[in-house]
Order: structure tokens, then C-alpha cells, then sequence
């Protein structure tokens, strides 16, 4: 299929689902949505007394709040719960609140407290995943991560080494460890769930030291099971099928040592093979054909074989978007810095049936007017409709057309832009405070996208989007006489519930000191 | 011969400009021009990056074969005193033949005894593809898949599809 025809005929799935949710129902949630206008955490406890744990997540239908021990050993879960207190005089709006109000557990309420490091592994802090019903949870845990460790057994060179990653399966209600799933002697992007992705019950882990995404079902009954892994191989049986026809070869002819030049693995020749028909399909002429392989793909083809996969999305059930690049790109910060290609793979059919460089205009203008349909997490998922995206809304789209006038070049635009795809998974917050067609924030000190951000002393303004603009709340971390030590680095984290007026507000200091935890909240 | 030359298979680290190659370079890039002016059907091949002694051919699997559908990626390997001695064929594809070993060495005649400084890439390339039409089952190197070839060529057939089917696509 051809890469517009793919995204396309997803278009018009999408439309048609959209048609038959009746307009009357988007119309109420939107009226509804214009409700939270007024309905603003505009009330802060500062420093509130708390335990000192790491807090991670609201899940997105707002039952739970994740957090981990200091330590990084334990898993403990609260229930978000409205606090209440009596008062006996007349006009109790104008009190102060109680000091026993002002308390983390007047607000959360401890469900059970679970311990998921063992030997010498620690929760990665920054991993956590719910399934959509949110009766599952996943974590990981692993070993420290060496750097320069020697590429052996099939690994490839330049990236770091992890002992052991455990994955857990927890049933969020109690507690209960239902599965684990361990990885040996790899290396999986944990930060920001980068190296993992989940629709639906479909879970996609990438390996990126043996350059495999192992594709994972999470059964109803809460077992993780192997559906495939792509990588050296593309079907499921494939290397049962070539064990079960290995041949006998004349030994007497075996004296010539291989080079070093192995086979491509199972994704690399439908890559390079996707590739190859492209030009060879583009040109009729003979010569003029192969005067353009020469140039566009014999003279790149180490470079292509020497590409590995980086990330990977799910676009639905059955397509995958993967992001392939050079060695130092995959495990760097800056990795729009380096040169990338996306691929659409279908892994039913086993197919590539899209594949673009990361400064394709084309890929970008898809990206501009289907922005959504890259946020997949799955088919039904609620709460995704509440999340801002340039597609969905016009202030978003707006400011992104504002960057995009302001660029000086347009392949240098699509480059930093596309370099947010593939998308990370569950990295949004659906809470209405982030609608930007209700409210305007300022987007480098605060967002819907989950990430640490470094603090300023000013508070976060957010402002109504309709006339006439007026200041509806403000968002301030840290202490509330702001800090005493002006140099020192302070990062912010965010935590909005989903719909609650409810937010915690998590400043630290790069020393080990306890972080400064705010409530914010509507009186 | 030029010994600062890079070898096939080496990394070109010292590589030399193309004013000063010597004549086995001379020679593959004559062969290169007259491959691009008249390639052999199915066949196109081109140097990998600068370095005219590594190359890259690719052979779309010929209809009516059991490879019909598969694209075949082979590096082609010149050793520094080329033509005198035969470029190595090696298949990144896998593939099911009876004239290529597991790790996608091909071991064809022409490639080893009966190698000729007369022979030129084109003819090269010719003669894998005939392979692919043509086992060469007196000489095989997978004995197996040669006997199968001839005692049950359904079944080899079938077997040839289906590798190419899940590994050539």
C-alpha cells in the first residue's frame, strides 16, 4: 500500500468512527469541558507535610496515585480522595483551613504499599504504564546501566548494557504481582517509557541491543505472553521453520572463512527491499534505473544496513512506526541532531509499507493534519480525545504554524518537529487545565506532556482563553516565599489529576534534599 | 601492482583517490561503465560508498522460478588483482539453492577453477541469475537441496517459494 493510501484509509476509519458517536455527545463534553473555566486549583498548600516518596502518576481514569520509595524499592499506591472538615460558625469560606486539613492524607489515602526491587535491582522511576481499563499496572525494575560495556553474543557496539530488566504486571486494585517478564544482558530505553509502547493489550519492548521488538500480550487473566519479535526474523516461525530445514552442506568445501559479512536480518531486507522497489519502480528506463541505484542506494546501502531501530510506536493494532537511525543517535539526548528515517511496518503481513526520511515534507504534512492518529494508544481510549494536539485544536495548530513561519528553513522545521515521532507512549496528562482551547499557559514552563522542567520563582499563569483573558489560577512550586539560594538549579514536575481540580506540584534541588511538594486545589 | 591499494572486504581507511587506481581499478571501472549501459534483466549492482572493489548487486527473483518475488541483496567482493583472480559473491538474502551455503557464500564454477580474466561482471551477474533458473546440481554445495532438486522437483519448489516468501520479500 502506498504511504498516503495507508494513512489515508486510516482517515477514513476515523472519520466514520467519529460520525457515529453522535455530534450531540461531543457537544456536551465540550460545554461541559467549558465548565472547568471555573472550576480552577487555584488554592495552594505549600510545602505540605508528606512522605517522601517519588510521586510518578495519576492513572488517567483518576483511581490512583503512583508513587515509589525514596529508595527505589517499594511501589505505593494512594486513592486521590476530596478532603473534608466540619466547621461550626456561619461563615466558613472565609476561614483559613485547619492545620490538620493541610496534611498529604487528608487528600490521598494509602492502599498498600508493595515491594518490587529484589537483589540488586531498582524501580526505574520513570517507567510506569496502565493498561486502558486501569485495572493493570506496569513497572520495571533493572540493575544499573553500564556504559562501554564489550558488544558480544549479537549485540551491537555503542550501546550501554543493563544485567537484568524485570517487568511487573501488578493489579492496580491490591497490589498483587500477576506476572514479571525478564530481559538478560540487554538494553531497553526505560526514561519516559521511551523503549516501551502499549495499545490496547498489545505491548511492543524494544530491544535496542539486539535490535528486536519483542511483541507482548497482556491477557485478561494478567499473564504477559510472547506474541513475536521482530528483528532478526519477521514471522513468529521463522526461525522454527529454518532449524526444522537445516541442511547438510558438502564439508569438503568448507575451508572458506566468511568475512565478517553476515546475512540481513528479517527487518533490514524488507527495509532495503521496500527501498529498492521504490527506485526501481519510479524509473522505466534501464539505464536511467540503474544510474539511480547507483547513486540513491548502492553508494548508502552500509550506511542503511548500519541503521538500528530506536523507537517504536503502535499506529493500531497491527502497524507499527518504527524510527531508525545511526548507533550514536539511539541512545543521545539530542537525537534530532542525527540523521533518521521512519518506517511504517505492517507485522501481520510483514511488510514496510512506508518509509520516509526525518526531513520528508511529506511525512510532516500528515503528521500536521493527523497529528492524532500518531497519539494511538487505542482503538476506544476515552480520555485521548481530551488531549490537545494541533489536530484537534486550533490554538495548537496556530502556534505551531508560528514556529513553523519563524524557522528558517523549512527541512530544518520538519526535522525538529518529527523528532517527537514515534510518540512516547502515556506521556500526556488528559487533565482540562492543559486544554488550550480553554486555557493559555506557558508551554516551556508547563505542559500537558509529562517531563521535569526547571523552576522558576514566578508562578505559572494560567489565563482563559476566551475575552476576556483573565487570569484564572496560578501553579507555583517550591516553597511559597520562593528559595532562599537563587543559584542553585531547582526542577519541577507536575502532576494534574484528570479531572479533578486537584494538581501536586514537586519542586527538588539537585542535592539529595526532600523535594518541596505543593497541594494545589479548588477551595 | 599498488599495495596501498584497499582490498576488498577491508575497510577502505587508506583509500587513494580515483587519479592515481591502479589497473585492477581501472579495469572494474570500466566493467561498471559497461554494466550501466547495458545491465543484464533483473540485475543492477553499484559500488558501496567510494570503495570500487565493494559492491552491491541486487536480483529481483525471476519469474517463473520460485524466487519470483524476492529481492536478492549480494555483496560482490574484487580482490586487488583483479581480474587475475575471481571476485567473491556473497548472498545477504537467504536463500534456498543448492549453489549457496548457509552463511550466503555462492559456490559457482566460474567464481572458482574456472575463472577467467575474460569474464567481466556483467557475466557475473548473468550467471547467478541463471542460476536461479538453473541449479548447478553436479556441484553443489548444499547436498540435500540438489538431491531433493532432482528427485522431488515439486517439493523443492515449494520449499524454494516458501524461503523466499518469508526471508527474500
Amino acid at each position: 500500500m502506498a504511504p498516503s493510501l495507508f494513512f489515508s484509509s486510516v482517515v477514513d476509519n476515523y472519520n466514520y468512527e467519529h460520525l457515529q458517536l453522535t455530534e450531540n455527545w461531543c457537544l456536551q463534553v465540550h460545554c461541559t469541558r467549558r465548565f472547568y473555566e471555573n472550576f480552577v486549583p487555584s488554592f495552594t498548600i505549600y510545602d505540605v507535610e508528606c512522605p517522601d516518596h517519588s510521586f510518578r502518576k495519576f492513572t488517567d481514569d483518576g483511581q490512583y496515585l503512583i508513587s515509589f520509595s525514596r529508595n527505589n524499592q517499594d511501589l505505593i499506591v494512594y486513592r486521590p480522595t476530596w478532603f473534608s472538615f466540619s466547621c461550626k460558625e456561619e461563615d466558613c469560606s472565609s476561614h483559613d483551613l485547619p492545620v490538620k486539613a493541610k496534611r498529604f492524607e487528608s487528600f490521598f489515602t494509602k492502599l498498600y504499599c508493595i515491594t518490587l526491587a529484589s537483589c540488586n535491582e531498582l524501580i526505574c522511576k520513570d517507567f510506569f504504564l496502565s493498561m486502558e481499563n486501569n485495572q493493570f499496572g506496569l513497572f520495571a525494575t533493572s540493575t544499573p546501566q553500564i556504559h562501554d560495556a564489550p558488544a558480544n553474543g549479537g549485540a551491537i557496539q555503542g550501546v550501554p548494557f543493563i544485567e537484568k530488566i524485570t517487568f511487573h504486571l501488578v493489579r492496580l486494585e491490591d497490589g498483587v504481582i500477576l506476572d514479571e517478564k525478564v530481559f538478560h544482558n540487554d538494553f531497553i530505553n526505560l526514561t519516559n517509557n521511551m523503549g516501551v509502547f502499549l495499545y490496547d493489550d498489545l505491548l511492543a519492548i524494544v530491544s535496542l541491543r539486539y535490535q528486536t521488538i519483542h511483541v507482548l500480550q497482556i491477557r485478561e487473566s494478567g499473564n504477559l505472553v510472547d506474541v513475536r519479535a521482530i528483528g532478526s526474523f519477521c514471522h513468529e516461525d521463522d526461525e522454527l521453520f529454518l532449524n526444522s530445514n537445516s541442511q547438510v552442506e558438502n564439508g569438503l568445501q568448507q575451508n572458506q572463512p566468511n568475512q565478517g559479512n553476515s546475512l540481513l536480518s528479517g527487518i533490514k531486507q524488507r527495509l532495503l527491499s521496500f527501498i529498492f522497489r521504490g527506485i526501481w519502480n519510479e524509473e522505466t528506463d534501464q539505464i536511467v534505473r540503474i544510474q539511480c541505484l547507483k547513486k540513491k542506494f548502492y553508494f548508502h546501502f552500509q550506511d542503511y544496513v548500519d541503521l538500528i531501530i530506536w523507537k517504536v510506536q503502535f499506529l493500531d493494532r497491527h502497524h507499527l512506526l518504527i524510527k531508525f537511525g545511526s548507533v550514536d543517535g539511539g541512545v543521545s539526548r539530542n537525537a534530532d541532531q542525527h540523521p533518521a528515517f521512519f518506517a511504517v511496518y505492517n507485522m501481520e503481513t510483514t511488510e514496510v509499507v512506508a518509509y520516509y526520511q526525518n526531513s520528508a515534507d511529506e511525512l510532516y504534512f500528515l503528521f500536521e493534519q493527523f497529528c492524532d492518529h500518531f497519539h494511538a494508544t487505542s482503538r476506544n481510549s476515552m480520555y485521548m480525545n481530551f488531549i490537545s494536539s494541533h489536530s484537534n485544536n486550533i490554538y495548537a495548530l496556530d502556534q505551531l504554524r508560528s514556529i513553523k513561519n519563524k524557522a528558517g528553513s523549512l527541512s530544518q522545521f520538519v526535522k525538529k518537529i518529527l523528532a517527537s515521532l514515534p510518540f512516547s507512549c502515556q506521556s500526556q496528562s488528559p487533565s482540562p487545565y492543559f486544554d488550550q482551547s480553554l486555557f493559555r499557559y506557558d508551554e516551556k514552563l508547563i505542559s500537558a506532556t509529562d517531563r521535569h522542567r526547571q523552576s522558576t520563582d514566578h508562578p505559572i499563569k494560567f489565563i482563559s482563553r476566551r475575552q476576556p483573558h483573565t487570569l484564572k489560577f496560578k501553579i507555583k512550586p517550591g516553597p511559597e516565599a520562593g528559595s532562599m539560594d537563587g543559584r542553585t538549579k531547582r526542577i519541577s514536575s507536575f502532576l494534574f489529576h484528570p479531572f479533578l481540580p486537584l494538581a501536586l506540584s514537586i519542586q527538588q534541588t539537585l542535592f539529595l534534599q526532600p523535594a518541596v511538594v505543593n497541594i494545589h486545589f479548588r477551595r | 601492482m599498488n599495495s596501498s591499494i584497499g582490498v576488498g572486504g577491508i575497510p577502505a581507511a587508506s583509500w587513494v583517490s580515483t587519479t592515481s587506481v591502479s589497473a585492477s581499478g581501472k579495469r572494474i571501472q570500466r566493467e561498471m561503465v559497461e554494466l550501466n549501459s547495458d545491465p543484464p534483466p533483473d540485475c543492477s549492482a553499484g559500488p558501496k560508498g567510494d570503495n570500487l572493489y565493494n559492491w552491491v548487486s541486487t536480483i529481483i527473483g525471476p519469474t517463473g522460478t520460485p524466487y519470483e518475488g524476492g529481492i536478492f541483496f549480494l555483496d560482490i567482493i574484487f580482490p586487488s588483482d583483479y581480474p587475475f583472480k575471481p571476485p567473491k559473491v556473497i548472498f545477504k538474502t537467504r536463500i534456498y539453492h543448492c549453489n549457496v551455503d548457509s552463511a550466503g557464500n555462492v559456490w559457482l564454477d566460474i567464481l572458482k577453477d574456472s575463472w577467467s580474466p575474460a569474464l567481466t561482471i556483467t557475466k557475473v551477474l548473468l550467471a547467478i541469475r541463471l542460476m536461479f533458473t538453473n541449479p548447478d546440481t553436479y556441484s553443489p554445495i548444499v547436498l540435500d537441496i540438489a538431491h531433493m532438486y532432482l528427485a522431488d522437483r515439486a517439493k523443492h519448489d515449494e520449499l524454494a517459494a516458501e524461503w523466499t516468501l518469508r526471508f527474500a520479500k
